[in-house]
């Protein structure tokens, strides 16, 4: 089993620990994951604001990268959305009919990093430990467009002292939407600010997601309204062994 | 009474300010929202076909699309044939013209208005303003939202942004202006407000002599319309007046009976998140001795066929209006409807609006696709499944795409590309980030409070993450150099020093560029959407006779659906067509679902049935009785034969004295706890199950079966039909359920065994 890391642009250039987290997750569980050096951004911004064309050329270069892997795991369910729905849209709305087919089939190889640990790997328990209070929360495309359902949550739960805690509201939207946060900002923070107030209610120290953009919105709030409230990618919660510093 | 219309050019970004900072709006819409979501979802949850009709309903609307030119076809000759006429309206101006012009013809100064989403679009009530007529809302939250000389704000729940106090100030200030005021003392108790809208409506809905409704479905099949409500306004509408003239979109169409099985299980649950809505009525044309005289259709275009051709657009047509899609939308929640600056507002408008004005579209069209997340929540709930995601960022690809054409300059694309050239080339990509780490390491923090445009626009309330310290790439390098693939030739050739230095130059230009031309872009987007206002409409005398209008109407939907139009696949899982419960079993849900709407239930042999009326109309106190001239006399008591009047004519103000009306029903059904009257015997005109306040529903044991398409087998489909759920009721009042408003406030079944 070749295992093939898209590790996403947004990991990659902000947030290399989420990144290094999977890499050292899957290391313990006695994998080698390999990062092809061509791979840049999956087309996600792209495609979703309209620059489509662009978006396409972003698409066929990430098949192109990671054609040769029989398995690729990312941490972020909305790039693998992406891969899985908006390329066969993009597809078919510009009469692609070759990128539609490459897409039809780069897509089922692609999982998200939950779905590779529970449905590929067979684990629940990754050996981690993480004396903390944890909330989860559901990303959009994490709830319907990978349907991760409650994979993350069992992964969560066999961590050792770790505390998952119940957030109200929970599958509502955080505002983040890629270009929404920008065009829309106004609505985006109002969003943003109610997921933030549903956090800090369920009295989570640490808030854990499968993507990092969403994270980000949320951890962006927190931070300037310095509630001591952190953020993390559950890889990086699963890479945790309770021997760190 | 005045007509306001949406007339605010201003991008959805704009609009949405005076909502966010409304601390009462967003409470209130908070509450309802979420409100209806719940109830939307136990009810869904109750079907295990659930899916199988969403599915089905999407096939559906997809069919009648690919066969619309034969459908309308079919309507007219059903419609003519059942003594209705067809009009056909290519846009806003003509329908409206045709209605005003029917109005005066009839002698009417003034209509009443069933709630209709299509006439709100073509701002039918500004036109017959205009043209010295009135047009009176009589959906409740219609009356709230015209009295208050507001704009709708939702598309089931029009005043949802009002709450209990601000209505009942609505009402004691204006409804005295136009009719009944209201009563003295009256408090802002739900159940007072919807008698209060009750009384000022009553002697309107007697005396009016025309009607003006949509259409939920049009059955081509049949020619006939549906329309589904809850109140009972609806029915006096389509009862009382004289002239019914109903304006239905082209996108209305279905093809057959078959396709109410499956729409109106999806409707009512995705809508009001019930069961079935308490009033569901059917007619096709006009019926000698029931209901209005003379019965005009206007079909409307609008736009929709300009939607139709859009391969992938077009799917918005699938839209049934129930709404669900905005009472799960987090923007929606937050912005509420007026945001959006139309008639449909929510996800479904965001979609549907720069589509019918394909034409024109100004800065809120071209804003609207932006106003979504893309959170998915709208697409899940769907009950036509339509992709709203998927179209929102079709829209968006169309925008720019029609702005590169044009040879546009933004800063947007300028970054955009600029961002593209480096993803695209993974030489530039790894320059690019480390310039972006170097940049950063000179801030030295992992986060900045203040960022110039468009980057301002996140930091006016989050910090902005920057790059730190290494990126992923370099840790690999160096803690697992052996796992790293070197990239293939192939990309690698894709990198040429021109390509590097044009995609580092697209970067430095945007920063520059950007405001400059964000403004030059404003300027140029001049809204066109209300160009059209002033246009004039030649009077009906001048225009082509009917049979001409239906060629030229159809010919450019002949001319798309000719060309190119996939035909739909039909799905592989069937929904319920037959019940699995035993007979027993059925009647007990039948029963448990009647109750359920707070409405009574007797049962007893046909022996006990004129006791057990008479029991029921002592317990009412009820000292006069109608019933259909047709109804089996054997069913009422000695005492009772002595206060019944058999129907014969009766006026309307006569029955509007009346206290009770027995009936029979043609069929009935369990799941939804619906009982259907169409005419037959004992069951007589619409008018007297309607006026009289207080219904005796007599059901046969063998006449209740357990789902909806085993119902509509057994009525008449061509006679006019009543279907209820319930007593008539409301939930415009901060989603209140009130029972009780236009229709009979009380509604007793009496379920009776055979022999």
């Amino acid at each position: 089993m070749k295992i093939g890391l898209m590790i996403t642009c947004i990991n990659d250039a902000l947030y290399p620990d989420a990144a290094i987290s999977v890499v050292k997750v899957l290391e313990r569980l006695g994998h080698a994951v390999y990062f092809p050096e061509g791979q840049s951004c999956c087309g996600q911004m792209h495609l979703n604001s309209g620059y489509r064309v662009e978006g396409i050329e972003l698409a066929k270069r990430s098949i192109d990268v990671f054609e040769s892997f029989d398995y690729i795991v990312s941490p972020s369910a909305s790039c693998v959305g992406t891969i899985r729905e908006v390329y066969h849209n993009a597809a078919v709305a510009t009469g692609d009919h070759s990128f539609e087919e490459s897409a039809s089939q780069f897509a089922p190889k692609v999982f998200e990093f939950s779905e590779f640990l529970i449905d590929v790997l067979k684990v629940e328990d990754v050996g981690a430990s993480f004396p903390h209070k944890v909330a989860y929360h559901p990303t959009c495309h994490s709830l319907r467009v990978t349907k991760a359902g409650d994979r993350p949550r069992r992964l969560l739960e066999a961590v050792r002292n770790l505390k998952l805690v119940e957030m109200e509201k929970e599958d509502s939207c955080c505002g983040f939407g890629g270009v929404f946060a920008l065009k829309n900002s106004d609505t985006s923070i109002a969003m943003g600010s109610d997921k933030f107030a549903s956090v800090k209610k369920s009295g989570a120290e640490v808030l854990c997601s499968l993507d990092n953009s969403c994270l980000t919105h949320i951890g962006s709030i927190a931070d300037r309204m310095k509630s001591g409230l952190k953020v993390m990618h559950l890889a990086e919660i699963l890479a945790q062994t309770g021997d760190e510093k | 009474m005045t007509s306001r219309t949406f007339d605010d050019p201003r991008p959805f970004q704009k609009q949405v300010i005076a909502a966010l900072n409304d601390s009462q709006l967003r409470a209130n819409l908070g509450h309802a929202t979420s409100t209806i979501r719940n109830k939307r979802a136990k009810v869904v949850a109750e079907l295990d076909d659930w899916e199988a009709l969403r599915d089905h309903g999407a096939y559906i609307k997809d069919l009648a699309q690919s066969q619309l030119p034969e459908l309308i076809r079919m309507v007219e000759t059903n419609v003519t044939k059942a003594g209705g006429h067809v009009h056909y309206a290519k846009d806003g101006a003509e329908a409206n013209a045709i209605a005003i012009s029917l109005t005066k013809s009839y002698g009417a100064k003034s209509v009443v208005k069933i709630k209709s989403m299509a006439t709100q679009e073509i701002e039918l009530n500004k036109a017959f303003e205009e043209a010295g007529l009135e047009a009176y809302e009589t959906d409740l939250a219609e009356l709230i939202v015209q009295l208050g000389d507001d704009l709708p704000s939702h598309i089931l729940v029009p005043a949802i942004h009002k709450n209990r106090a601000q209505i009942r100030e609505i009402f004691i200030e204006n409804m005295g202006k136009s009719g009944v005021p209201a009563p003295e003392g009256l408090t802002d108790s739900p159940k007072e407000l919807a008698a209060a809208a009750r009384s000022h409506l009553r002697a309107r809905f007697l005396e009016s002599k025309v009607a003006v409704s949509g259409g939920n479905f049009l059955v081509a099949e049949t020619g006939s319309i549906v329309i589904v409500e809850s109140e009972g306004n609806g029915r006096m509408c389509l009862t009382l007046p004289e002239t019914l003239i109903s304006v239905v979109g082209i996108d209305k169409i279905v093809p057959d009976w078959d396709s109410l099985d499956v729409f109106l299980q999806l409707l009512p649950r995705s809508s009001t998140g019930e069961r079935m809505n308490p009033y569901t009525s059917v007619f096709t044309g006009v019926t000698p001795g029931d209901g209005p005289k003379n019965f005009h259709l206007i079909l409307l275009d609008n736009g929709r066929s300009d939607a139709l051709k859009d391969p992938v657009g077009r799917e918005v047509l699938r839209c049934i209006r129930c709404s669900a899609c905005l009472n799960v939308c987090p923007v929606y929640e937050r912005a509420g409807g007026h945001s959006y600056g139309s008639t449909y507002p929510g996800p479904i408008g965001a979609v549907l609006v720069p589509q019918i004005r394909r034409g024109a579209l100004g800065k809120l069209e071209k804003s609207l696709p932006y106003a979504s997340s893309l959170c998915g929540a709208c697409y899940e709930v769907c009950p036509v499944k339509i992709d709203i995601p998927k179209l929102l960022v079709e829209l968006r690809s169309q925008n720019v795409d029609s702005a590169r054409n044009d040879g546009d300059v933004s800063g947007e694309k300028l970054l955009m590309e600029g961002v593209y050239t480096a993803f695209n080339n993974p030489r530039l990509f790894v320059a690019f980030l480390d310039l972006a780490r170097k940049g950063a390491s000179l801030v030295g923090k992992r986060r900045i409070n203040i960022a110039p445009p468009p980057l301002s626009a996140w930091t006016k309330a989050r910090s902005l993450p920057i790059p730190n310290g290494v990126s992923f790439r370099d840790w690999m390098k160096e803690y697992h150099p052996e796992q790293i693939v070197k990239a293939t030739k192939k990309k690698n050739s894709a990198l040429s020093a021109k390509s590097a230095v044009n995609g580092l130059r697209q970067i430095a230009k945007f920063g520059l560029h950007l405001e400059r031309d964000i403004a030059k872009q404003s300027r140029k987007f001049v809204a066109t959407n209300h160009s059209n206002e002033n246009q004039s409409v030649a009077p009906l005398s001048d225009r082509r006779t009917d049979g001409e209008a239906i060629d030229s109407f159809i010919a450019p939907i002949e001319a798309i659906v000719g060309s190119n139009f996939t035909k739909p696949t039909e799905p592989t899982t069937d929904y319920r067509r037959s019940g699995s419960l035993s007979h027993e079993e059925t009647i007990e849900l039948f029963i448990d679902r009647i109750i359920d709407y707070k409405a009574t239930i007797t049962r007893c042999s046909e022996g006990d049935l004129p006791t057990a009326i008479e029991e029921l109309l002592t317990k009412n106190g009820t000292s006069s009785l109608v019933a259909a001239q047709d109804l089996n006399p054997s069913w009422l008591s000695r005492e009772t034969l002595k206060i019944v009047t058999f129907d014969n004519s009766i006026s309307n103000d006569r029955l509007d004295e009346i206290d009770s009306v027995v009936t029979s029903t043609a069929v009935a059904v369990a799941t939804s706890g619906t009982i259907i009257l169409d005419g037959s015997q004992g069951q007589g005109r619409r008018a007297i199950s309607l006026i009289v306040d207080h219904h005796i529903a007599v059901v046969f044991e063998d006449q209740i079966v357990e789902v909806l398409p085993e119902a509509t087998k057994r009525i008449d489909r061509y006679a006019p039909q009543t279907w209820i759920s319930g007593p008539s009721a409301t939930s415009d009042i901060e989603l209140e359920r009130v029972e009780g408003v236009h229709g009979p406030r009380k509604l007793d079944v009496v379920v009776v065994k055979r022999g």
